[in-house]
């Protein structure tokens, strides 16, 4: 799962010398919080987030004559004033779940894409991740979801998935968790039909356990995080 | 009491799903004995079928999808679109029937020979989309009454409340960007149910925005947060709205023990349920309500439930 088949490649960019404003504008039109900055050539020399523009905005603390100045002077920043220097990018041969991981490692929220030397290929957001997650459950076709609970040991999912086949129903996804009960994992079948009925009593006959939807999580994972770098 | 009209017609049980299949004809034939032996038939004034035109199936459906569907029969493909849709040689025009039966319904509310009624139909509806077969519904029964009711009786605004324990996912989608029909769903939350859609941020979409409206309702619970939904978010709707007529997906699959759902209504919160929809009838439409029905597979429980719903129709007292 390679990030150029995920990232978004039409990117809107600006140069060093773009005005605040116009970086602000065009940020806000196409509801980008993330704008690259690139030389002529296309090579990427910092990125423009929605926190960069923020901290240069006056303080609603001012009074009138200050405010007029203080917009004086950001009407003469530039891009490069305010741009962040050297983000974090990954190249378009890193794959998704490497930026899954560096996500959770360094909290950015976009990366620019960058080949080899330096020039931007395009920009992955949480929302490409996002987008790329919701294809993998298929919840964007009709279905229902049904959570079982199985020793961990090899075959169970065979027995499930055997189990479903002889009812002539398709599976959108398969999820299995970790980190469950301990010895246990929590397997979430994404059935392409409005009638499960009968097989949900199938897999209990079979012995399997069908847990409560109140108790469905994905993640019963201790919520520690790799600090922000200072 | 009210004159409450009542359509059945021994034809729909002729759709036949197959063995295993919950949308079976005993759902039907349940009911009806339900009605025989509660001595409510005499009551209710007995619509009978009708074939429809096909043009108020073109107000909803492409072409292309009715003449699939009728290809589909013909040549009994015993499906149509989904596994989930098992069918006959009969289907299509058992469909028909029960189209052109609803639509027979509105014009007897609407000319004032009935104040109400009840449409004990198969297939049901509320899943189809123009173009698509999905969860055993073939036709959208109630989306093509809402558009004869504008066509043919001038109706400007439609207020559809579904109370079925699924999303009306064809219904929301064929009103989606109009401004005319209200689209009121309560159904389980859909990360748990299908078809999946149906969130409370679905709200319709371009000129239709604020005319769908979702209230979701989690595994495990039951009346007392139907009741706090209908309040919190159907009541204040209509009242802005002000539907001229009401037209109610009615599926009985929420209740406890029917086992499409984990949803714990009880068959008095049905029975509430309903009378305050009828509520909401008389005091926006003169009464003027047609409820069509959709799901409900609990055959044990279904001629209790759809003699409530037929007496509160009526005006009558439930226990």
């Amino acid at each position: 799962m390679f990030i150029d088949r995920s990232m978004t490649r039409n990117v809107v960019t600006v140069g060093r010398e773009t005005g605040f404003f116009e970086a602000r504008d065009l940020m806000e039109e196409h509801g980008f919080r993330h704008l690259p900055v690139v030389e002529e050539d296309g090579t990427l020399v910092g990125i423009v987030t929605d926190r960069d523009i923020r901290s240069a905005m006056p303080s609603a603390f001012l009074d009138v004559e200050e405010i007029r100045q203080e917009r004086e002077r950001i009407s003469r920043l530039k891009v490069k004033d305010i741009m962040t220097r050297n983000p974090v990018t990954v190249s378009p041969a890193n794959t998704i779940e490497d930026a899954l991981l560096l996500i959770q490692k360094t909290r950015v929220g976009a990366f620019p894409v960058v080949d080899k030397s330096g020039k931007l290929k395009g920009i992955l957001s949480i929302r490409d991740l996002v987008r790329a997650f919701i294809n993998v459950l298929g919840i964007e076709e009709p279905g229902t979801f049904l959570c079982i609970v199985v020793e961990h040991k090899v075959g169970q999912l065979k027995q499930i998935v055997d189990a479903i086949t002889e009812e002539r129903i398709s599976i959108g996804s398969v999820l299995v968790a970790r980190h469950w009960e301990e010895g246990k994992r929590a397997i979430f079948t994404y059935l392409l039909t409005s009638n499960v009925t009968h097989v949900r009593k199938k897999l209990e006959s079979m012995g399997f356990a069908l847990l409560d939807p109140m108790k469905w999580s994905l993640d019963q994972l201790p919520k520690t995080r790799d600090k922000a770098p200072e | 009491m009210k004159r409450t009209g009542f359509l059945y017609d021994e034809r729909f049980l002729l759709h036949d799903t197959g063995p295993g299949h919950p949308e079976t004809s005993e759902r039907l034939q349940a009911a009806y004995r339900g009605i025989e032996e509660a001595g409510l038939l005499s009551l209710l004034t007995r619509v009978e079928a009708v074939r429809t035109k096909i043009k108020w199936i073109e107000a909803v459906h492409s072409p292309r999808h009715i003449m699939r569907f009728e290809e589909a029969c013909m040549l009994d493909m015993g499906e149509f679109d989904h596994p989930d849709n098992q069918m006959c040689g009969d289907s299509y025009d058992i469909a028909l029937l029960a189209v052109g039966g609803i639509l027979e319904t509105v014009d007897r509310v609407m000319d004032g020979r009935l104040d109400n009624a009840f449409c004990a139909v198969r297939p049901p509806g509320h899943h189809a989309e123009p173009n698509k077969a999905l969860g055993f519904c073939y036709f959208n029964n109630v989306a093509i009454a809402a558009r004869y009711l504008q066509i043919e009786w001038d109706i400007e605004r439609v207020g559809i409340v579904d109370f079925d324990v699924h999303h009306g996912n064809g219904t929301q989608r064929i009103f989606d960007q109009d401004p005319t029909v209200f689209y009121y769903s309560i159904h389980e939350h859909p990360s748990f149910s299908f078809p999946g859609t149906g969130h409370a941020f679905e709200k319709g979409t371009g000129p239709g925005f604020g005319y769908t409206l979702h209230s979701t309702i989690l595994p495990g619970e039951g009346d007392k947060e139907y009741r706090e939904a209908l309040e919190r978010d159907l009541i204040p709707a209509f009242e802005e709205f002000e539907p001229q007529v009401v037209l109610v997906s009615a599926g009985f699959d929420a209740h406890v023990d029917d086992d499409m759902s984990e949803i714990r209504l009880t068959t008095e919160g049905f029975s509430w349920m309903m009378k305050t929809i009828v509520e909401l009838a008389d005091k926006y439409c003169g009464g003027r309500l047609i409820s069509v029905l959709e799901g409900g597979y609990a055959v044990q429980r279904l001629p209790e439930l759809i003699q409530n719903h037929l007496r509160i129709l009526m005006g009558m007292d439930v226990q």
